[in-house]
């Protein structure tokens, strides 16, 4: 119920752009833009609704994945978002291990929900952060946002290592949550753990995916 | 001047331009009531009840509070199924469905208003 709620808000944001397009220059590249941002959202939401329903049948593989090349993917395919949107996007890497045990997919999946969510919740010209760095045993794939902070019945599910069901978040009217169950989800199937950390001015997300120890055979 | 509280970006904006009016857009309620207390009273706000930060309901409170903003119309602009005569105490005038309105809707309502301070 709650994860129609949240896939319905793209479909009524693309019907009112296209009220927006009623009597003006057919060409509009700024409603293009956002209607194809808006289209691109939903799609890639339902594409993970579609990978949990798959992750029962285990058909996602895991394997040594370069935790950077996937960052950098996601970080160059939402680029031209957070500019439409005017916020700043910071990557900064700091991991000695360059390989982490996962899912390419899947971590794909998680790290976009993460900065997707950092987007939306920071103010104009405000930037987000994604950082990855050694945690212990882990890499630690971190994402900072500059938002409203996370609600603490949210905080306290995360810290317990998952989220058990969407539900909506009061603070993030946006967001029914469903991003984080998704990437709670696919962290779980990974054995990573999922976590937030809530500061005064913003919340990071992260995922601690287990380090590959594949490279020392070489 | 019309106000317009919505922290969905495109959706303010897609309002703004079917209101046809020179608006401020404010993408929560704290915003707009420090624009309210400093700046002038607007003729209508159009707004959604959840918002990043404090909901709608905490900025109608704080409207009604007040003897001059009190009479500020308001029209609720949302997703979810309000109903008008519940929110009659907040002076609300008119609620407008996101998924089914039209930008003639919302036109409508900025005619009305104009109307009235005519009148």
């Amino acid at each position: 119920m709650v994860a129609a709620h949240e896939l319905k808000e793209p479909l009524v944001a693309l019907r009112q752009l296209a009220f927006m397009l009623d009597g003006t220059d057919i060409t509009d590249k700024d409603v293009q833009k956002k209607m194809v941002g808006v289209s691109d959202r939903a799609i890639k939401q339902i594409n993970d609704l579609m990978k949990i329903q798959k992750l029962q049948d285990g058909i996602f593989e895991m394997e040594p994945v370069s935790v950077r090349a996937v960052c950098d993917d996601v970080a160059r395919e939402l680029m031209y978002m957070f500019r439409f949107n005017r916020r700043d996007l910071f990557v900064k890497y700091s991991n000695r291990s360059p390989l982490v045990t996962a899912n390419r997919e899947l971590l794909h999946s998680v790290i976009y929900n993460f900065l997707l969510n950092a987007m939306h919740y920071s103010g104009e010209d405000a930037r987000s952060e994604l950082i990855v760095k050694d945690f212990r045993d882990n890499v630690r794939v971190m994402v900072r946002d500059y938002g409203p902070a996370l609600p603490m019945d949210v905080w306290r599910e995360m810290k317990r290592g998952w989220i058990e069901k969407p539900a909506s978040i009061a603070m993030r009217p946006g967001s029914s949550g469903l991003g984080l169950f998704i990437a709670s989800k696919f962290s779980k199937y990974m054995h990573a753990n999922v976590g937030a950390v809530r500061h005064r001015d913003g919340t990071s997300f992260y995922v601690e995916l287990p380090k590959s120890h594949q490279m020392r055979w070489f | 001047m019309l106000y317009i509280i919505d922290s969905d970006k495109i959706m303010a904006e897609c309002i703004a331009k079917a209101t046809g009016e020179e608006v401020k857009i404010f993408a929560n309620a704290i915003e707009a009531m420090n624009e309210i207390s400093y700046g002038e009273l607007p003729e209508i706000i159009f707004m959604e009840i959840m918002l990043d930060g404090p909901d709608g309901f905490s900025f109608l409170n704080e409207l009604i509070s007040y003897d001059d903003t009190a009479k500020i119309p308001v029209v609720i602009v949302s997703s979810l199924p309000f109903v008008k005569k519940n929110l009659d105490v907040y002076g609300v005038v008119g609620v407008l469905n996101k998924e089914t309105m039209t930008p003639e809707e919302i036109r409508r309502y900025v005619d009305e208003c104009t109307k009235r301070n005519q009148d």
